[in-house]
């Protein structure tokens, strides 16, 4: 009985030691990844009433570094993949490069109305997106009506910053929050 | 040698020697596609002086598309008609596919018979057989043009195909990566080495609406290339044309490579 006892009490020691030492590799790291905590980006995309014949349009936004390479798709609400092409910036420089991610992002087309839209600074993969320069793009090309490319630079640096995007032809006032 | 026969003949010798001739190009639907299925396009074939406005049919005959695989192969159906030719085909593979309306290298030459000038499409020993002998200002090109434009469906891929003939060109930049207000790059050979000197006109699509042509020149530098920037989203027809003197002046005194390009800007 008392062999076991001490047998336990052994193993016991050994496990604390364990957690002890795993404590002090996880904790540096944990720290860290508080710091790489993705940023929160708020969209508030308004897509303007429209006058006759109308067609819901087809909407990409999305991020782009300073070197004008798409790190990640936001949103894409489109139907035919016929008319993806006239999406025309997203189109040339993300969709037809990775069929997977145009799959991955769609989402049905939506009428005029004001859209909260949600997001996380995070590349495609989910991974926290660098400190740094980029630029938010929305483009709205609407069947029978007109397009847009609506551009927006800003800073991933631990700062809120706050934009509003001017009124044009296919959207009403876009707001845009970055939140730390 | 008929009355039409003649009159064709000449048109055909007329239309194949640029400069001062029309034209020739290639106009399909699109250039840029996106599609999981395939699309079908079509392409217009004519000779014009006013670019992309159809003025002669073009003959396909000679029409090859060079799929993303490599493979050469035709288009579905043709049909022609007097101001253009259509050509029919359907796009099933992801890609880009190069299509070309190339004849055969073939020798040109002019000569003048009581200040006249004339045409024959005849090497040097040939034309002396069928001029008389009072003829004057005999000159004879040995030469090949080329007519070519570039369609993308999905991710464009490299498919340059070359032979190493005459006038050849080379994207440097994408077809498919053309875009108003960006730098864009082509680079020309001459029986496939760099040339520098050849003389390119980049001209935009609508001259018939504005009155200045708006037609840019430029010649290739040291490493055969030129580089500009399209002032608006368009399509635009280049037309590059190189000349030298025949290395072998048994047959011919010049020899003179072309191409003509039709390629689209996109929007920013």
């Amino acid at each position: 009985m008392n062999n076991f006892i001490s047998n336990h009490a052994n193993s016991i020691s050994k496990i604390v030691l364990l957690v002890f030492f795993s404590l002090l590799f996880i904790l540096p790291a944990s720290a860290q990844a508080n710091e790489n905590r993705p940023a929160n980006l708020e969209i508030k995309l308004t897509l303007k009433q429209q006058q006759g014949e109308y067609h819901p349009p087809y909407v990409a936004a999305w991020l782009e570094n300073t070197k004008r390479k798409p790190v990640r798709t936001l949103i894409l609400w489109r139907k035919e993949p016929k008319w993806l092409k006239d999406i025309r910036r997203w189109w040339r420089n993300v969709g037809r490069k990775d069929a997977k991610l145009v799959d991955a992002v769609t989402s049905a087309t939506h009428a005029a109305g004001t859209f909260p839209l949600s997001f996380k600074a995070t590349n495609d993969q989910q991974q926290a997106l660098p400190a740094g320069d980029y630029t938010l793009y929305i483009e709205v090309v609407r069947e029978k009506g007109g397009r847009v490319l609506l551009k927006q630079a800003f800073t991933l640096d631990n700062k809120a910053q706050h934009f509003t995007l001017n009124e044009t032809a296919e959207t009403g006032n876009i707001t845009f929050t970055v939140t730390p | 040698m008929n009355l039409t026969k003649s009159l064709l003949f000449f048109l055909a010798v007329a239309i194949s020697s640029q400069a001062s001739a029309h034209s020739r190009w290639l106009l399909p639907s699109h250039f840029t596609l996106s599609s999981e299925q395939g699309e079908w396009i079509a392409i217009d074939a004519s000779a014009s002086n006013e670019v992309f406005n159809v003025d002669k049919a073009l003959s396909i005959d000679n029409m090859s598309i060079v799929m993303p695989s490599g493979k050469s192969t035709r288009p579905s159906s043709s049909y022609k008609a007097h101001r253009k030719s259509v050509a029919d085909y359907f796009i099933k593979d992801s890609g880009t596919y190069k299509i070309t309306n190339n004849a055969s290298a073939s020798y040109f030459s002019s000569y003048k018979v009581a200040d006249k000038r004339k045409r024959a499409r005849a090497n040097k020993a040939e034309l002396k057989a069928m001029i008389p002998a009072n003829a004057t200002g005999l000159q004879t090109t040995y030469g090949l043009t080329r007519v070519e434009t570039y369609i993308t469906m999905n991710n464009p891929t490299e498919n340059y195909p070359s032979d190493g003939q005459f006038l050849e060109l080379l994207p440097k930049t994408h077809p498919a990566e053309i875009v108003e207000h960006e730098p864009a790059t082509f680079a020309f050979t001459y029986h496939g080495k760099v040339q520098a000197g050849v003389e390119v006109e980049i001209a935009p699509d609508g001259a018939r609406y504005r009155n200045a042509p708006n037609v840019l020149k430029l010649t290739t530098d040291k490493n055969g290339e030129i580089t500009f920037t399209p002032a608006q989203a368009g399509r635009y027809l280049l037309i590059a044309e190189y000349e030298q003197d025949a290395k072998n002046k048994t047959l011919a005194d010049k020899e003179q490579g072309g191409v003509f390009l039709t390629f689209e800007a996109q929007l920013q």
